[in-house]
């Protein structure tokens, strides 16, 4: 699409960004987590990377399950990699398993000692932060709550956009009657109160969704009710736009309104898009946390740094490594997305020179 | 930026306002507005002839056995000093301070009232015979099926109006009025009473519908209703009485000037109580002031409780026994806070899975069977209750005699379920490990609750029956959502506990009759009804339909035999555990207290069929050494710890 080819201006605009040191290597940070935790099930995972058995070479990490039999062992469930490692170790044969650096999957409870409670960090069990209050390893399960957070955030904010640019720009670009009927309908929608729609969405949705599902429903009603207040800046932006000399002329040689708005008026207020866009998700990682610690969002068990938080602010006298490691995590996340916007912010900022003290 | 703070500014409000619910309403004038409703009454007695009798004293049959229950041992300890305020909290502010009608079932409900209310006789929390409380002398008439009741006429209600038969007249009326929206009550003393008849001031009595062997506790354990105070009640009750403190016949009462709405509600003893010196009470309620302050959060109890905002504190969790409160804490190393743990006897709540045999899949037989086995219990009794619990044995545990202790609840065990689940055609395991059957139905069922505080109990279960092949889709509902759809027999599995009741035998008919599983669940002969509909709102939780198992029921209730009810009982019992739409989860035969050290207890701790430590109020508080404590502790000088268990009533049931 012609919308995201470089121009001279945003090439400018690229690299400035890049000289903001702070703001450029939170990007790359953020970006090489992003990619990482995409195929995250190859560190943090209890099924085994490689298993060698009877000559045969297995790779259980994205492939179906392999029942205990597959492997001579004397159950129909799920293998236990862990075990069928030290169960080849232990009668010295020449099958081998290659175990993932942290051996450990988010939902499985691992005590030491039998019983489920939060045990202390323990390099040598590769619990390298410890474990949660019904013994399941938090690396894990803030990995993977980091990685569902960050995924929803980002589909949050493109969904925002999506239907915040439309509505804006047609609200803007069209205007009269269709203004003022869209910024009331708006403003009608905009003071339905969001958490309890959560709650009765949920208590109405059939149980048999699986919990992909719900998440996606979760994030269908958090756009639902969030969508609203880009349409202001969308709105004023084409406004202002359209009556410029450019969209004048291009209505004079005949170009379409469709033309008008996506070659002419949209490439001019990305700016403005741009630097909302971190923020957004920052919000949308805050509003998906704070849902889990009120026990209103992701279904348990799936890992979450809210569920993580709530566990952490119950047990703060007994095992303060939890709260430790959610509260830590969610400070460096939502410091390098902010880090990230105020350094989109400077760069596309017209004024080049202005000095943020 | 304006997304992110409005976001944030929305969960905010919202959360505010989700807490704030509750309360604050504004008082409504108690002052007389002249409205009387007594002729009104007079003529509802005059319509109602079978049911309101007026006779004389010459009618009581003259061979009755009258009993005043005085030979049973004193409740409580002698050495038991007055005086003093114990500090607790409620969950949540009552939304009415009615002992009737809507929203009265809150959490609230027994500080208000259950604890404390006076009946005609009490049954004794360690022998349970009868001792008196409003009554001075009952006598009980099994041939007629009717109760004789005489009320002491030193009896006072709490605005110290005297009590006299007519309240227990009265409190038919009110009862079975429409006026009060309670349609459970309506029913219930619609059904279960056929007649009251009053012979005097102070001498009633009651026949009831059935002969059942607890015939006594039926009228004995009723109380009545103050007539003069509810003069005014109408179509306008739930209003008018929203935040109007019952008079009742027992020990503490509610003062409006102790109504601090939304936050804090103080309970005052009283100190001209007219059974203050009786021989079974002299001994109770001996604080003279309850405060209780609203704390909703648990992780906020706790640490308030460690403050010493609060005098003592239920220990539901092993985690909070063994390592929020580890016994080298240095409060409790220190002797500043004691620990103990009762066995108590008594029904027991039934934690467990309530399967909803209704539902597709579920309705096979071996489907359930294969539950049963995949539900690792034993797993969640020893690593998360670290071993404190015990395994539930049916959802009736804890009746004496009429519990079937034969019964062996079904162990975890992976091939039993496998094999259950092949034989209902779940043969295949699918790419992740689950079952299917041959229509390519998964092996997955949802298993709701509204206990997020046993969260973790359904990751061990999920977990462990992924290896049977089964899944377990987890859904935390709050409260009111979660019990709706469980009313609604929306459910899969539930998981859940109905509330002990400390009554003499189970109760089979609302949770296991097939009238509140289905509307006609059987046709004439027996067979299925072929149209039959879910029937919503009832407490068969399970949807068990049997016909036979109906038959059962219908007996048992209408037997007045014990023997041959607890033969039914076990009969009954025995269906339901083949039927296995109840998977047993873990019962607790004992309660956990910590408490600081200047609450005393009676010798003993507490009574035998009590489930709350402060229950009939045997504690008292030592004033004086919560300041001699409160000085150590700011001092570093330490006492010498007491971590007790006290297992006099183990075992015992």
């Amino acid at each position: 699409m012609s919308l995201f080819k470089l121009n001279p201006q945003t090439a400018k605009k690229l690299r400035r960004f890049r000289e903001i040191k702070r703001g450029y290597y939170s990007f790359l940070i953020l970006a090489v987590f992003l990619l990482l935790s995409l195929t995250g099930e190859l560190f943090i995972n209890s099924k085994a990377l490689v298993v060698s058995y009877e000559g045969e070479i297995f790779f259980p990490t994205y492939s179906a399950f392999h029942p205990g039999t597959d492997f001579g062992l004397d159950y129909q469930y799920e293998t236990n990699y862990r075990q069928l490692k030290q169960h080849f170790t232990d009668t010295g044969s020449d099958n081998w398993v290659l175990m993932p650096p942290i051996p450990y999957s988010p939902f499985e409870n691992d005590a030491s000692t039998g019983i489920f409670r939060p045990e202390p960090p323990d390099a040598a069990k590769q619990h390298y932060l410890g474990t949660d209050t019904t013994s399941r390893d938090i690396l894990a399960r803030l990995f993977f709550g980091t990685r569902i957070a960050l995924v929803f955030a980002i589909g949050f904010m493109v969904a925002v956009y999506l239907i915040g640019v439309a509505v804006g720009c047609a609200m803007g670009y069209l205007g009269g009657m269709f203004d003022i009927i869209s910024q009331r309908l708006i403003e009608i929608w905009s003071n339905i109160p969001f958490l309890y729609m959560v709650i009765i969405v949920f208590s109405v949705i059939p149980d048999a969704f699986t919990i992909f599902s719900r998440i996606l429903i979760l994030l269908g009603v958090m756009v639902l009710f969030s969508w609203t207040s880009m349409t202001y800046y969308m709105r004023t932006e084409t406004y202002k736009e359209k009556s410029r000399d450019y969209v004048a002329a291009a209505r004079v040689l005949g170009a379409s309104n469709t033309r008008i708005v996506f070659r002419h008026i949209l490439p001019n207020v990305l700016s403005t898009l741009v630097t909302f866009m971190p923020f957004t998700i920052v919000a949308a990682i805050s509003a998906i946390t704070a849902l889990d610690f009120l026990g209103f969002g992701l279904p348990p068990p799936t890992p979450s740094l809210g569920e993580l938080l709530k566990q952490g602010t119950q047990t703060l006298r007994t095992a303060p490594w939890i709260v430790m490691s959610a509260f830590g995590t969610l400070v460096v996340l939502l410091t390098l997305v902010t880090f990230v916007g105020e350094a989109i912010r400077e760069s596309f900022d017209p004024k080049k020179f202005t000095l943020y003290k | 930026m304006n997304t992110s703070v409005k976001l944030r500014l929305l969960l905010l409000a919202c959360a505010a306002m989700l807490t704030a619910c509750g309360g604050g309403s504004e008082q409504s004038a108690s002052e007389d507005s002249g409205l009387d409703n007594s002729q009104e009454v007079l003529d509802y007695y005059a319509a109602h002839p079978d049911l309101f009798t007026f006779a004389t004293p010459a009618d009581i049959p003259a061979d009755l056995v009258w009993d005043d229950g005085m030979d049973e041992p004193i409740i409580g300890s002698p050495d038991a000093k007055k005086g003093g305020t114990f500090y607790y909290y409620i969950e949540d502010f009552p939304p009415t301070l009615r002992f009737t009608g809507p929203d009265t079932n809150s959490s609230a409900r027994s500080w208000i009232s259950g604890y404390y209310r006076f009946g005609y006789a009490h049954q004794h929390p360690d022998t349970k015979g009868f001792v008196p409380g409003i009554a001075e002398r009952w006598a009980i008439d099994y041939d007629n099926q009717t109760v004789y009741v005489k009320i002491n006429p030193a009896a006072r209600w709490t605005d110290d109006e005297p009590i006299t038969a007519d309240d227990q007249m009265f409190s038919l009326f009110f009862y079975l009025s429409d006026y009060i929206q309670a349609p459970y009550s309506n029913n219930f003393y619609g059904t279960q009473y056929t007649n009251i008849t009053k012979y005097d001031d102070y001498t009633f009595s009651m026949k009831v519908a059935t002969a059942k062997p607890d015939m006594a506790e039926y009228v004995l354990s009723l109380g009545p209703v103050p007539q003069h105070f509810y003069k005014e009640l109408g179509e306008d009750y739930p209003e008018r009485y929203q935040w109007r403190y019952e008079p009742h016949a027992g020990p503490y009462f509610i003062d409006d000037t102790n109504i601090d709405m939304g936050t804090r509600l103080i309970v005052q003893r009283k100190q001209d109580w007219w059974a203050k010196d009786s021989k079974y009470w002299r001994n109770l309620f001996n604080v003279d002031q309850i405060t209780l302050s609203v704390i909703r959060d648990a992780a906020k109890r706790t640490e308030a409780f460690r403050r010493g905002d609060l005098d003592m504190m239920m220990v539901p969790t092993a985690e909070l026994w063994y390592d929020s409160f580890p016994d080298t804490d240095p409060d409790i190393a220190g002797g500043y806070i004691h620990k103990n743990t009762f066995y108590n006897g008594g029904p027991r709540s039934n934690w467990g899975l309530w399967i909803n045999s209704d539902r597709h899949l579920l309705d096979n037989l071996d489907v359930r069977l294969g539950i049963q086995y995949a539900a690792n219990w034993d797993l969640v009794i020893s690593n998360y209750f670290r071993g404190d619990v015990g395994r539930l044995r049916t959802p009736n545990d804890g009746f004496p005699e009429f519990s079937n202790t034969d019964i062996v609840p079904r162990a975890f065990d992976i091939a039993k379920a496998t094999e259950h689940f092949a034989k209902a055609g779940f043969t295949q395991r699918g790419p992740d490990g689950i079952l299917v059957n041959a229509q390519n139905e998964r092996l997955a069922f949802t298993l709701t609750t509204h206990y997020d505080r046993y969260a973790d109990v359904f990751t061990i279960l999920k977990e462990e029956a992924i290896k049977a092949g089964l899944e377990i889709r987890i859904e935390i509902l709050d409260g009111a959502a979660g019990f709706r759809k469980s009313r609604e027999k929306q459910h899969d599995m539930y998981f859940m506990s109905y509330a002990p009741q400390q009554i003499m035998y189970p109760s089979y008919w609302q949770s296991v009759h097939s009238d509140n599983a289905y509307d006609d669940a059987f046709l004439e002969d027996g067979s299925v009804n072929p149209d039959r509909k879910i029937k919503t709102q009832t407490n068969n939780t399970e949807s068990i339909a049997d016909f036979e198992l109906d038959q059962w029921i219908e007996e048992y209730d209408d037997s007045s035999d014990k023997e041959r009810m607890i033969e039914l009982s076990h009969m009954i019992q025995q269906r339901m555990h083949e039927y296995a739409s109840f998977s047993p989860g873990f019962v607790e035969d004992f309660y956990r207290t910590m408490y600081w050290r200047w609450v005393q207890w009676p010798e003993g701790f507490n009574f035998r069929f009590t489930t709350y430590p402060w229950e009939m109020f045997g504690f008292w508080i030592d004033s004086q050494m919560r300041e001699e404590t409160n000085a150590a502790r700011r001092a570093g000088r330490t006492f010498e710890p007491s971590i007790e268990v006290y297992d006099q009533f183990k075992g015992l049931q």
